[in-house]
């Protein structure tokens, strides 16, 4: 990879020094801060509410849930609520959580794997009609689901009959699409590997890389944070996904937590709000969790800023 | 893409057939388009949704990105502002729905309730001041958010701001392949915080730009899910979108065909809007490997 | 920072990974039953009720006849039947709407139960006639019922008296509701309460009756003027009839009446129907059109309504009169604008229809046989607080069903001038059409006769489209 260091020596080399001007800029910078501080301080109140009003209304016995004009704390306070939903004998939490956690990972790796490996093809490799490929890869995020819902019940349906493997009846058709390629993350990610200097795959070329090299090597740890953004919409997709298991799933059995949530609600009154907002909270809760521990990777970048610019 | 593909196909058949789900498609030509072209509710749909595209798109991409700035900046806390800013993204559509339809109430919600205090009731005054001028319709307090025709679209798209959480995430990511030291050379050569902005950081970040603005494009053109369960299309079909008109086309009235019809005519809408980006991409996206 | 981060994804992964292996409770292996499948539309109480009823199903007939009914009961079912059918592989029992009927009949989405319903002794001497006629169309049963319902005028006793002046005064009677449509004009005006603000303008604070509360009822309202909707002999739709213009022009009179401006003010801020701000159950509205189910809705959202003047417990083994003193809400036949014309009411109902290419038809139609028993009948219809459908109902279910005035709903399921839905495939998109009509014109954003001569001209035409094509499809 001497070609490589070569050329990271240049750039680090080419940047200027540090100068006097260094004190003023750091001043600006605190003013920055504290603006950006307050803002965001006011912004969040506004943002957080949806989410402070679920939880708020979590915790409250059914006929405060309704009250108005709406106190935000709730009087008395039943957290008891949360124990009640995992213990529901109409819905069997866990089973929910597992069947939903299976299509989730499933669909991450499968997502993660097959958008990266067709992304990179569409932003680095030059191959004939490459472009209206895209272009119709792209037309096919235009049409709404309802429209095709049938044709790809169909194609189950097809594959079930004629091959081994049955389709209908598990929860394959929630997952398997994904190992696919998924036109949102394949755009997505021909974007950001777009952005990475072909200088640097030229580089690895010259030192005898295969082009499957420069994707392991370069081209993937450099673009961990477009990566992680994938992998955390698509659980986040599969994870609250409606419609899908609403269609595809045939037995309680394989029920997902979002077909789950509607064990709450009623046509005719009696909707019991806090219990639904505490399996609410309680579905989303691990998709908080991850995106608060997963911003590092956000944050994190590249680790020698000498290789951009 | 073989799963995606296929449908696709199957729909542009399906267009051009009278479907109704429990038959199989019998072919009629360019029947479904010619019915569309007459259909009032049709136009309607589409005036609609293209109204709230209007508003709802160049102001959301603007509020996402100054947001994704915002958060990019390093202050104590971040990790807390941008798990805040995410989360209206995740709450269910059934709850989204319903606090929404609480916040907008005319008497009992909590938007109204705000705008009843001193500086919001002056801005208003001071608004109907200007519009009596000229000689608009005033604004009549407090204000029927989805009850008024007038009102209930504007409310939608000021509700879609809040579900910006993902275009965030995507922009945040991308700022972080923003270098350093162009910021920092640019910084030390006296350039202020806009210059650093203009010149630095929004033509690094226009990849992503770009690729916001298509999925905006192709989202704000789809919305469906929220409004159905809040106004159901109405009053009057004052909210009624193209995504509606089309699911109930598909799986009220049986008529396959002619949802199909409609979401060619979609996909051609925003090809053709996909297509002006993609030209005027060439013009301001930069992408650094080139 | 790190350590903690660590800790947490480790212990997340390690709960993912034990719910991944352990989680769920056992499943129960049905061999040597059938396994009918049977999706329903409801959630929440309503599925766990109809969950008893196959419960007791699955342990009586279902042991005897070796079939287990499994049961799925989600929102959108309609549209997760129609894609699953569509594709050739339906549930056995599909629980829908009787709007449906027709369009599903014609299009040929379900299987006819004639032969089935006779072999089990099933008539129509069997079904009062409003719901039995729902279920065929062009001479074919296409469906058995699950839950029905007729609408009323539901009026807020409390109220009434407490106005009691206003009424004496319009030369009114407190005591009781009124019995047409004038008089129930006349109640409203008198029972309004109008103030004056500052600046005098209008302001309502609570009005006797709005036809668009709620509105969703304006689609049938030409029923209570003498009009069907439909011409079976011309098969056209016939909403540019006089009586329908009369009618639209009825509910327009109130927001003339009201008052534009006051009257969306007013109704701008009513709370949502199932929430206890409900306009009718805080007051807003003093009548409404509502159906059996109200009781239910004022025990769960405002049960002191419930309990006007003594509590809950002491309704047990009192006469039906005697406990509808205890509801400060009663029920009575919707009047109608036509002299004569008593006892109108729309009359809908849940349907159970087998899907075209159900694998288990026979067994089945044992399911849905044993919800039409006339115990389980009343039973299913108790617990959703509706009425029944059949012809022979027990004094128990009257004496015992949550709601005390279910023989209002009773009697006007009975009567000669209850309707169900036009026999026509399209209804779904004339109702909807019809729907936007009403708006329309409560909004006073258009005149009742062009709106509804625009209907008219637009709704017949895809009707007519609609049999061509099907007649296309006949010949091929």
């Amino acid at each position: 990879m001497s070609t490589l260091e070569t050329e990271i020596q240049n750039r680090v080399s080419n940047s200027p020094t540090i100068s006097a001007t260094a004190r003023p800029v750091a001043k600006r910078k605190h003013l920055e801060r504290w603006v950006a501080t307050i803002a965001l301080l006011l912004i969040c109140i506004g943002f957080a509410l949806p989410f402070v009003w679920m939880l708020s209304t979590s915790l409250k016995t059914l006929d405060k849930t309704m009250e108005v004009p709406p106190h935000f704390w709730p009087s008395p306070m039943v957290p008891g609520n949360y124990w009640k939903v995992i213990n529901h004998p109409k819905l069997d939490f866990p089973l929910l959580a597992r069947n939903t956690l299976i299509i989730a990972v499933l669909s991450v790796l499968g997502t993660v794997i097959s958008s990266s490996l067709v992304a990179y093809g569409f932003a680095k490799v030059r191959f004939k009609g490459s472009g209206v490929l895209f272009v119709m890869m792209l037309a096919t995020m235009m049409i709404p689901f309802p429209v095709m819902m049938v044709s790809l019940f169909s194609i189950f349906r097809w594959l079930g009959d004629h091959t081994p493997v049955q389709f209908l009846g598990t929860l394959r058709p929630l997952w398997l699409p994904t190992w696919f390629g998924s036109a949102f993350n394949i755009f997505l990610l021909r974007q950001f590997f777009m952005t990475i200097p072909d200088e640097l795959s030229e580089a690895a070329l010259m030192d005898g890389c295969s082009e499957w090299g420069i994707f392991q090597r370069i081209i993937l740890p450099l673009s961990k944070p477009a990566l992680s953004v994938v992998a955390l919409f698509t659980f986040m997709g599969a994870w609250n996904d409606f419609l899908g298991p609403l269609v595809y799933i045939q037995h309680p059995q394989q029920y997902t937590l979002a077909l789950g949530l509607q064990t709450f609600q009623s046509q005719h009154g009696g909707t019991e709000w806090n219990l639904l907002m505490a399996a609410s909270v309680l579905v989303i809760l691990p998709v908080i969790i991850l995106f608060f521990l997963a911003q590092k990777t956000f944050i994190q970048g590249i680790a020698t800023t000498g290789l951009k610019g | 893409m073989v799963f995606t593909l296929i449908p696709v196909v199957l729909s542009l058949y399906y267009s051009v057939c009278d479907y109704s789900l429990l038959q199989p498609p019998a072919y009629i030509g360019g029947a479904n388009y010619h019915e569309l072209l007459d259909d009032p509710i049709f136009r309607k749909s589409l005036t609609n949704t293209l109204l709230y595209a209007i508003i709802a798109l160049p102001a959301g991409l603007m509020v996402s990105l100054g947001l994704a700035l915002l958060l990019n900046v390093k202050v104590a806390g971040q990790t807390f502002y941008r798990t805040v800013i995410f989360l209206p993204s995740l709450v269910p559509t059934v709850a989204s729905a319903m606090l929404w339809m609480w916040l907008f109430n005319a008497k009992l919600g909590l938007i109204n309730t705000v705008l009843d205090w001193l500086p919001f009731r002056l801005l208003i005054a001071g608004i109907n001041a200007i519009l009596g001028l000229v000689h608009l319709p005033q604004i009549e307090t407090p204000i029927g958010w989805l009850t008024n025709p007038a009102w209930a679209l504007p409310a939608l798209a000021f509700m879609s701001f809040w579900g910006v959480g993902h275009t965030v995430v995507i922009y945040l990511a991308g700022l972080q392949d923003v270098p350093s030291e162009l910021l920092e050379s640019a910084e030390i050569d006296g350039a202020g915080m806009t210059r650093r902005l203009w010149h630095v950081t929004l033509p690094m970040l226009s990849p992503v730009i770009f690729f916001n603005l298509i999925m905006a494009i192709i989202g704000t053109l789809q919305v469906f899910a929220i409004p159905y369960i809040m106004t159901g299309g109405g009053p009057a079909r004052a909210t009624y979108f193209f995504t509606m008109y089309l699911y109930d086309n598909a799986f009220r009235y049986l008529k396959m065909g002619y949802a199909s019809a409609m979401a060619w005519i979609q996909l051609l809408i925003i090809l053709a809007l996909t297509a002006i980006a993609f030209w005027s991409s060439r013009k301001w996206v930069y992408y650094q490997g080139k | 920072m790190h350590y903690i981060r660590t800790t947490i994804l480790t212990l997340l992964g390690l709960t993912a990974l034990a719910v991944m292996a352990f989680g769920g409770r056992s499943v129960e292996s049905h061999k040597g039953q059938v396994v009918v499948t049977y999706w329903e539309k409801w959630t929440g109480k309503e599925a766990e009720q109809m969950q008893q009823i196959v419960n007791d199903f699955n342990q009586s007939v279902g042991q005897q006849k070796g079939i287990y009914v499994q049961y799925l009961s989600m929102s959108s079912v309609d549209q997760k039947t129609l894609v699953a059918t569509a594709a050739g592989v339906p549930p056995d029992i599909a629980g829908l709407w009787n709007s449906q009927v027709a369009q599903f009949a014609t299009i040929n989405a379900v299987e006819p139960l004639d032969d089935l319903a006779a072999a089990h002794g099933i008539t129509a001497s069997y079904y009062k006639p409003v719901y039995w006629e729902g279920c065929r169309f062009n001479g074919h049963l296409w469906a058995l019922i699950s839950t029905p319902a007729t609408i009323a005028l539901h009026y807020n006793k409390r109220l009434m008296l407490e106005r009691a002046d206003s009424l004496r005064k319009a030369g009114l009677d407190p005591n009781r509701p009124p019995r047409t449509l004038d008089e129930l004009d006349r109640y409203a005006q008198a029972l309004d309460m109008v103030e004056k603000t500052p600046n005098g303008q209008k302001r309502i604070k609570s009005a006797g009756y709005l036809p668009m509360e709620p509105s969703w009822m304006l689609t049938y309202i030409p029923y209570w003027f003498g009009n069907k909707l439909f011409d079976e002999k011309t098969q056209k739709l016939t909403l540019t009839d006089p009586d329908i213009v009369r009618a639209f022009e009825w509910v327009k009179s109130y927001s003339v009446r009201l008052g534009k401006d006051s009257m969306t003010e007013f109704t701008n801020g009513f709370g949502q129907f199932a929430s206890p701000q409900n306009p009718f159950l805080v007051g807003n509205v003093v009548m409404t059109l509502q159906g059996p189910w109200t009781a239910n809705y004022v025990e769960d959202l405002k049960p002191s309504m419930n309990r006007w003047k003594f509590p809950k417990e002491k309704e047990k083994g009192m006469s039906v009169e005697e406990r509808r003193k205890n509801y400060e809400w009663g029920a009575a036949p919707f009047p109608s604008a036509v002299p004569g014309l008593t006892d109108v009411s729309y009359a809908s109902f849940d349907t159970l229809m087998i899907p075209r290419g159900a694998k288990h038809k026979q067994e089945a139609f044992e399911f849905i046989a044993y919800v039409n028993r006339q115990d389980v009948m009343e039973k299913l219809n108790s617990l959703h607080c509706k009425n029944s459908p059949l012809s022979q109902v027990s004094e128990q279910f009257i004496r015992n069903h949550p709601n005390p005035y279910i023989s209002v709903f009773e009697e006007l399921a009975r009567s000669k001038n209850a309707r169900g839905v036009p026999p026509m495939p399209i209804w779904p998109e004339v109702a909807d059409e019809l729907g936007v009509v009403a708006q329309r014109v409560y909004l006073l954003q258009a005149e009742p006769k062009e709106a509804l001569q625009d209907a008219q001209n637009r709704l017949q035409e895809k009707y007519e489209t609609f049999l061509e094509r099907q007649r296309l499809r006949a010949k091929s």
